[in-house]
């Protein structure tokens, strides 16, 4: 029941309580915003609305507020009265990353009633992440680190994402502890690109790093090797073979190592070379070692190819090369006792042990062996460092070397002289004498000097002779005496030489030298010279030696003849230049100007000479006066009227041709078929011309007649026949203009002249013959145009009754028969003897009658 | 994680297995949108063999280990028990096309890791203590994971294939402990037959 009591008046209690509280606690307004966050030195600006019943309560309202921060008083000019009930206040550039803000009242005129307060939290937004990257140690999982960048003063989330280019993997938030690195959970998978990025956010902002694409295998931290371990070889003792245990990356990625070795208790490491261990392998064998020497290895490794990290050092492995045999002699000397007792003497010999690197090896022992003079051998083996021996007086030969497993050093030597040496030191004779120190421990280092019991001057001279000669001077050498001439130390040499007819003149030159030059020479002069050494006691000359100076010097002579030349020289070109100016001057006198027949221009004028040709006139053509004898035929083209004497000669040609056919032609022929080629289109007009204008020369007998008078003198000219002549009846671009003749009548005058004479068998019925001879032999195409224009040649020129029928044989023969030449040849025969039966005069046609030059008559 | 995932892939293989029906389909039209999250690395090809050979140089040891950890009678009844009699194994065709390489592979990959898959579920209750087993199938099929990966990004960057439909084996939840046994040891015997044959190809 008491129990019952006390719980009720507790509750009571809090009931009451927590009324008066609320009551209490219940604000007179608040601050807006409530919690607010901003960038450091900005403005913020806070507003404080009272409530109505408040205000009622105490009699105040919006002006009776006042700011305080940090229980500081807000100055009133950052207050703004926004009405009745509501007040801001603004805060610039906040510098406090915490600031503590208060709305307050005055109440009762004086007094100051706390309203409302808020914490201002001001920082920064957070920085891009910058430096990424990822390792994957093996075996676990991979790690991600950055720099996060500023100070934020805020709380700010750093996630790290990832993903494939098929999937998107977990987020990775960091820890509170570990805000610049996060590792993900799944298991890194090798050789599928990754892509990776980091986001920073807090409540001013949110920013992206950049991504980063890789492989998981190329930032793979592997594990170190282990089981390390060292051997040497019995072999080789400067070798230690190390060996060890790969992590199991090796089963993904190839692997370089890093070995390091020292001896031990040295503290710096030597390294391997990195090209000897750039590949995957389990051991290695060092070489160039000491003997007899312990080394300390580790070793680290990282992929091939140098992407990733590098293992951690493997735990160190210690191993100790093999021996060998000491590499020096043990350091020796002898001590004698003074006390002589019957005939023998004490002798104490001692040395000092090698050290270690010397050694190289466990020191077994040493082997002293004693050889008196010309006499036996004594052994002895010892393991101390000395060795106590009576002698006799006579004189010894010492030997030591030290011994250890694998074998002997070399040997140390000493004399221990005899008991009763006394030496015999002979004059004039040089001696090397060497004061060696002993002390407890052994031999210190030996001093030495040379000395002569007595100097004499030297047995020889020096032997002098010249290294260069030039104009006014002379480079002298010669070689140190020998030791035994020199019976003394050398003081000095004199150098004597004279001409033939002068005075002698001496020059001393320190012992040291050997060499001199003799200045102040006579050029082209004999000298003779000697040279004489000089001891404390005198000198001895040496052999005389002679010599011409030269009577130019070097480069004296090209100095003279260079300028000389190019004096020449330039007088020369001086005067070619001259007669190349005056050149029309010389020529005038001295060769006039001769005119050139090979320029005439007579087998190109023609009546219906193109404009370009300007041989309109016989004036022009004849201008030069060389072909006044040659009687020139003006024809006049007429498209109708025929010539019968054409016809007429054409026609007796034809009968001739029928029976003369495969004779050899001469030059007429040729020219009766070169004079066709007018007749056959105008269009190779140009190329007419200019294969004129570049062909040689020929003589052309030029008919002064007119058609078939005879005439009243034969005139032999020049004319520009295009050579060969019978080749150019065949020529491939003439040929190719074939078709034009059938189908271009009245083109050019020249033309109509030609189709005037060979109208009358165009209209003939023999011509279908011909085109069915053309269709027949249609073996090759391009012997048919090359016929037609034989064919058209004949047209041109002959015309006769007889011409239908030639063609049929000729076409024929070329279409499955030889060359068109034989064709051509044929045609030229017949031509001939047609013109020579019918009594003819002996003149013939133009050989070349291009367009614009010569018809054919 | 590793709970989610032996749930997953059964749930895959049912969903699957109801819309393959056993037999694969055709890749899907070019049409299809292949998109990915982000640009596929250039040296796909490179990766893809290194990954062939990587899976290559593990699969006996990973037999070896399967049959091992399962005790007697498998060790000495291999060609019994653990011969390469997968029926329904997606064929493979080493000289094909690179394209109709890749399409097999695809499938191939995408059997043998929905297997492994079977095969991890059940070794982890069948034996719990053969940790080097399940770290070893782990490992293999996180492989496969990110060979498909790289195979799909190379389907669709040069060949637009945006999807290829597979098909897996048999589910082995419903099987006594002996079949789940020795089907895992068979299909481990046809992957290192197969994983060989295609390792080679490319």
């Amino acid at each position: 029941m008491s129990m019952l009591q006390i719980w009720l008046v507790q509750a009571l209690f809090i009931f009451l309580t927590t009324g008066s509280m609320g009551q209490l606690l219940d604000p007179c307004g608040h601050i807006n915003p409530e919690s607010p966050v901003v960038h450091l030195g900005s403005n913020f600006t806070a507003v404080c609305v009272l409530k109505e019943d408040c205000m009622d309560y105490f009699h105040v309202n919006a002006n009776f507020i006042v700011w305080k921060m940090s229980h500081f008083t807000i100055p009133k000019e950052q207050y703004t009265i926004i009405n009745k009930t509501a007040a801001s206040v603004t805060l610039t550039d906040v510098a406090s990353l915490n600031i503590q803000l208060t709305c307050n009242i005055l109440t009762f005129g004086q007094i100051e009633q706390n309203i409302y307060g808020i914490t201002l939290i001001s920082g920064l937004p957070p920085e891009k992440p910058k430096n990424l990257n990822c390792i994957v140690n093996e075996g676990r999982k991979m790690m991600c680190y950055w720099d996060p960048g500023r100070e934020t003063y805020l709380e700010t989330n750093f996630t790290l994402k990832s993903e494939w280019a098929t999937e998107k993997f977990a987020d990775c938030k960091t820890k509170r502890d570990t805000p610049t690195s996060c590792t993900v959970d799944y298991s890194p998978v090798y050789f599928v690109n990754m892509e990776v990025w980091v986001e920073a956010e807090n409540a001013l902002g949110k920013v992206t790093s950049d991504h980063i694409n890789f492989d998981p295998v190329d930032k793979v931290k592997p594990n170190a090797p282990h089981n390390l371990s060292v051997s040497n070889s019995e072999e080789l003792s400067s070798i230690l073979k190390l060996t060890w245990i790969n992590s199991n990356i090796k089963n993904v990625i190839r692997l370089k190592y890093d070995i390091q070795y020292r001896t031990k208790g040295a503290s710096a490491w030597s390294q391997i070379p990195p090209e000897d261990t750039a590949s995957t392998r389990s051991s290695f064998t060092v070489q160039d070692l000491k003997p007899f020497t312990e080394y300390v290895f580790r070793i680290r490794c990282m992929k091939e190819d140098g992407k990733g990290f590098w293992s951690d050092w493997s735990e160190e492995a210690s191993g100790i090369t093999y021996e060998d045999r000491p590499s020096k002699a043990p350091s020796f000397w002898y001590k004698i006792d003074p006390s002589h007792t019957h005939g023998y003497r004490s002798v104490q010999l001692m040395w000092k042990t090698l050290p270690p690197f010397e050694a190289n090896g466990k020191i077994l022992g040493y082997e002293v062996t004693l050889t008196r003079w010309k006499s036996r051998l004594q052994n002895y083996t010892v393991n101390d460092s000395k060795l106590t021996v009576n002698l006799t007086n006579d004189r010894y030969i010492a030997t030591l070397t030290a011994r250890n497993a694998v074998g002997r050093s070399a040997a140390s030597v000493l004399t221990i002289p005899a008991c009763d040496f006394q030496g015999y030191l002979a004059e004039s004779t040089c001696y090397l004498i060497t004061v060696t120190p002993v002390y407890a421990d052994g031999p210190g280092s030996p001093e030495s000097i040379k000395a002569y019991l007595k100097q004499a001057p030297p047995s020889k001279g020096p032997t002098v002779r010249t290294k260069k000669v030039g104009k006014n001077e002379a480079v002298l050498e010669w070689d140190q005496l020998p030791v035994d001439v020199q019976n003394g130390f050398i003081r000095n040499y004199t150098i004597f030489y004279r001409t033939n007819i002068g005075n002698e003149t001496a020059v001393n030159v320190d012992s040291s030298h050997t060499e001199y030059t003799l200045s102040s020479l006579t050029s082209d002069t004999l000298y003779m010279v000697r040279m004489a050494a000089y001891t404390d006691e005198g000198g001895k000359d040496g052999p005389e030696f002679t010599f011409t100076t030269p009577k130019f010097a070097q480069g004296e002579i090209e100095a003279i003849v260079v300028p000389v030349c190019l004096a020449f020289l330039l007088t020369t070109l001086l005067g070619v230049l001259f007669c190349f100016n005056k050149r029309d001057l010389i020529k005038k006198h001295i060769w006039p100007n001769v005119p050139d027949p090979s320029k005439s221009h007579i087998a190109q004028w023609s009546p219906h000479t193109p404009p370009r040709h300007n041989f309109n006139s016989k004036d022009q053509m004849y201008s030069d006066g060389n072909f006044t004898d040659v009687s020139v035929v003006e024809i006049e083209a007429n498209d109708k009227k025929p010539f019968p004497e054409d016809l007429k000669s054409l026609e007796l040609f034809k009968k001739e041709k029928v029976s003369t056919e495969g004779h050899s032609s001469g030059i007429g022929g040729s020219s009766c078929m070169s004079s066709s080629r007018p007749s056959i289109s105008s269009s190779d007009e140009n190329e007419s011309a200019q294969n004129t204008s570049s062909t040689v020369q020929y003589s052309t007998v030029v008919h002064s007649g007119y058609r078939h008078q005879v005439p009243s003198v034969q005139v032999f000219s020049r004319s520009e026949s295009t050579q060969p002549l019978l080749d150019s009846e065949e020529r491939p671009e003439d040929l190719q203009l074939v078709d034009n003749v059938d189908g271009s009548d009245g083109i050019l005058p020249r033309q109509q002249y030609f189709k005037q004479n060979c109208s009358q068998h165009e209209t003939s019925p023999d011509i279908s013959h011909f085109e069915r001879s053309n269709q027949v032999s249609s073996v090759n195409e391009e012997d048919f145009i090359r016929l037609k224009q034989q064919q058209i040649s004949g047209i041109s020129q002959s015309c006769g009754s007889g011409q239908m029928k030639m063609f049929q044989e000729v076409s024929a023969a070329d279409a499955f028969g030889p060359g068109t030449e034989g064709q051509g040849e044929r045609f030229k025969t017949a031509e001939m003897e047609a013109v020579l039966d019918e009594g003819m005069p002996k003149s013939y046609l133009p050989q070349t009658v291009r367009q614009g030059g010569y018809m054919p008559q | 994680m590793k709970v989610l995932a032996a749930g997953v892939v059964p749930l895959l293989l049912v969903l699957h297995w109801k819309h393959g029906a056993g037999s694969p389909l055709p890749i899907t039209p070019v049409n299809a949108t292949c998109a990915t999250r982000h640009p596929c690395h250039s040296n796909l090809m490179s990766q893809i063999r290194n990954q062939l050979a990587q899976l290559n140089s593990s699969a006996n040891a990973l037999f070896i280990l399967y049959y091992t950890a399962q005790g007697e009678p498998f060790p000495n009844n291999l060609d019994k028990l653990c011969g390469p009699n997968v029926t329904d194994f997606p064929p493979f065709h080493a000289n094909g096309t690179e394209k109709a390489k890749l399409v097999e592979l695809y499938r191939v990959i995408a059997y043998l890791g929905a297997s492994l898959g079977n095969i991890t579920r059940d070794q982890k209750l069948l034996n719990p203590n053969a940790l080097s087993l399940h770290s070893k199938l782990n490992t293999t099929a996180d492989v496969m994971r990110g060979l498909l990966s790289n195979v799909l990004c190379r389907l669709c960057s040069k060949y637009h294939v945006a999807h290829v439909d597979v098909t897996y084996g048999p589910d082995t939840s419903g099987k006594d402990v002996f079949q789940k046994k020795k089907l895992g040891c068979q299909l481990l015997g046809k992957y290192k037959q197969v994983i060989a044959v295609v390792a080679q190809a490319f």
